[in-house]
Order: C-alpha cells, then sequence, then structure tokens
C-alpha cells in the first residue's frame, strides 16, 4: 500500500509572544492540531527575537510565523515589515485581543498575510493551518 | 467526602460559572484541551497564570491611577494586557469590563478609571475565589484516585 502513504510532514512554527498565558495555550492547541506530522515550535518573546530567529534560520527556516503585536523591544508590526524585508515569504498571521478593522489593516499592510483575534482557539488555528495548506 | 460527591460538587461550581457569566466557552475550551490533550494540570496552569497577571496588573494600575498626573497610554497598556489575559482564560466578566476600562482611558477620564479599576478587582476577586474552591476540589479528587 505505498502508494497510498500520505506524506506526514512536521510543521515548523515560531510563536512570537511576550506573556506566558498565551504561549501556554498557543503550545497546548498547536499539540492538539490537526497537523499529521507534528508541530515543531520555537518561540521568541518579542519581535526583535523573532527577526533574528528568522534571519539566523534562513527564508525556510519556519512554515508559519504567528505573532502577537504589543510587546516589549519590538512589536508585532515592525517585526513582520523586518521579516518581509528579509525576503522571507512564509505565512506570517498576526495575533491581537484588539480586533477593530485599523487593527487588522494595520497587520496587512505591515506584511501579514492574515489576522486572527485573539484568544487563539481550536477551530482559529485549524483554520489558519487549513489557509496555508499546513494541515 | 467521597470522590464522587466532590465530584458534583466541582461540577456544580464549574456550572454556576457558566451560568452567571463568570466564565465563557474559551474556559471550556481549556477543559477540552485538558482532558483530550491527557494533559492533566493544564487548566490549573492557565488559571494560574491569569491570577498571578491579574494580581500584578491590578496592583500596577492602583498605582498608576494614585500619581497627581496619570500616563493613560500606560494605563491603557495594563488594561490591554488584562482583557487579553482574561480572554484566553475564559474570564468573561473581567474581559467584557477592561473593554470599558479601555473606553475610560482613551477619553483620559481618570474617576472613571478609578471606578473602573474598583469593578475589575471585584471580578477578578470573585473569579479568584471560585478558581481557588475550584483547584482545592481537584486536588482532593486526584487525592482519592
Amino acid at each position: 500500500m505505498a502508494g497510498a502513504a500520505v506524506q506526514r510532514r512536521v510543521v515548523r512554527v515560531l510563536l512570537v509572544e511576550d506573556e506566558e498565558i498565551h504561549r501556554v495555550l498557543a503550545r497546548a492547541l498547536l499539540k492538539s492540531s490537526a497537523v499529521g506530522g507534528g508541530v515543531e515550535l520555537d518561540e521568541a518573546g518579542n519581535g526583535a527575537e523573532a527577526v533574528r530567529r528568522v534571519r539566523e534560520g534562513g527564508a525556510g527556516a519556519y512554515d508559519l510565523i504567528i505573532t502577537d503585536r504589543q510587546m516589549p523591544v519590538m512589536d508585532g508590526h515592525e517585526a513582520t515589515r523586518q521579516i518581509r524585508a528579509l525576503g522571507v515569504t512564509t505565512p506570517i498571521v498576526g495575533l491581537s485581543s484588539d480586533c477593530r478593522p485599523l487593527d487588522v489593516d494595520a497587520f496587512l499592510e505591515a506584511g501579514a498575510d492574515d489576522f486572527t483575534p485573539k484568544p487563539l482557539s481550536k477551530e482559529k488555528l485549524n483554520h489558519i493551518l487549513a489557509k496555508f495548506n499546513l494541515a | 467526602m467521597a470522590a464522587a460527591a466532590l465530584r458534583e460538587q466541582l461540577n456544580t461550581l464549574i456550572s454556576s460559572m457558566f451560568a452567571s457569566g463568570m466564565v465563557d466557552e474559551q474556559f471550556q475550551q481549556l477543559q477540552m484541551l485538558q482532558d483530550d490533550g491527557g494533559t492533566p494540570g493544564f487548566v490549573a496552569e492557565v488559571v494560574t497564570l491569569f491570577c498571578d497577571d491579574a494580581d500584578r496588573i491590578i496592583s500596577e494600575l492602583a498605582a498608576l491611577l494614585e500619581q497627581p498626573v496619570v500616563d493613560f497610554d500606560k494605563v491603557d497598556a495594563y488594561v490591554h494586557q488584562l482583557k487579553g489575559s482574561s480572554a484566553s482564560v475564559g474570564a468573561q466578566k473581567v474581559k467584557f469590563t477592561c473593554l470599558q476600562f479601555r473606553q475610560l482611558c482613551q477619553d483620559k477620564n481618570r474617576d472613571g478609571c478609578i471606578m473602573a479599576l474598583a469593578v475589575v478587582r471585584n471580578e477578578f476577586y470573585d473569579l479568584r475565589n471560585k478558581f481557588q474552591t475550584m483547584l482545592q476540589l481537584e486536588q482532593q479528587i486526584q487525592a482519592q484516585q
């Protein structure tokens, strides 16, 4: 039945979030997500750390980047802009509890591919994974 | 008390928290993640993080609002943080009060902010008491298993 075998690849996710409560929730959701091969999660506590990790890892280091907006050192908008300036095309999803149209537009204008309001949930995560063909 | 009676007491407590609007479906999601993911202690971890965050933020807000000149941007940033934390644990009443609190920050309404802080503090203390009882019951149930 080799022909029927389904390729199950590991999805590499960079989570950019400064608050532990949101990281704990995201970890649990990613662990229980619909990704067949599992998720390899990397975490950055602010935007500058995220930019450094992406720069060091190279353009293909991650399959998905999920970033908070309000963080110390560098916010999610600036991190998104700097990651795009590196020529990285990895899907970036902005995450914030502020979800007015102007909050969404600010992320998209910075170069994010999508936006989802906090809190992250199983449904929202599965939607993101499906949208970028990662599930 | 027998485990079954403790379990019933726990279920009644959680049902009352949902019925009174203290918690919403996000809290249910945490419970499902714990049960389905086989991660015992997950709800306790998130609840503890929330209580620690909220306690710290409420103290910071009280100090900021006591200043002769209030930095409303800082107040707003803390309320934003509390709103995010409360949304993650499903603390619905706290989250809704934070939404009103932020509007008062944007209006630079000091008296309104002081009143909103009192409301958010009371709601948080009520919820924390319930969470503490819930975690104690869970520990007692586990000890009997």
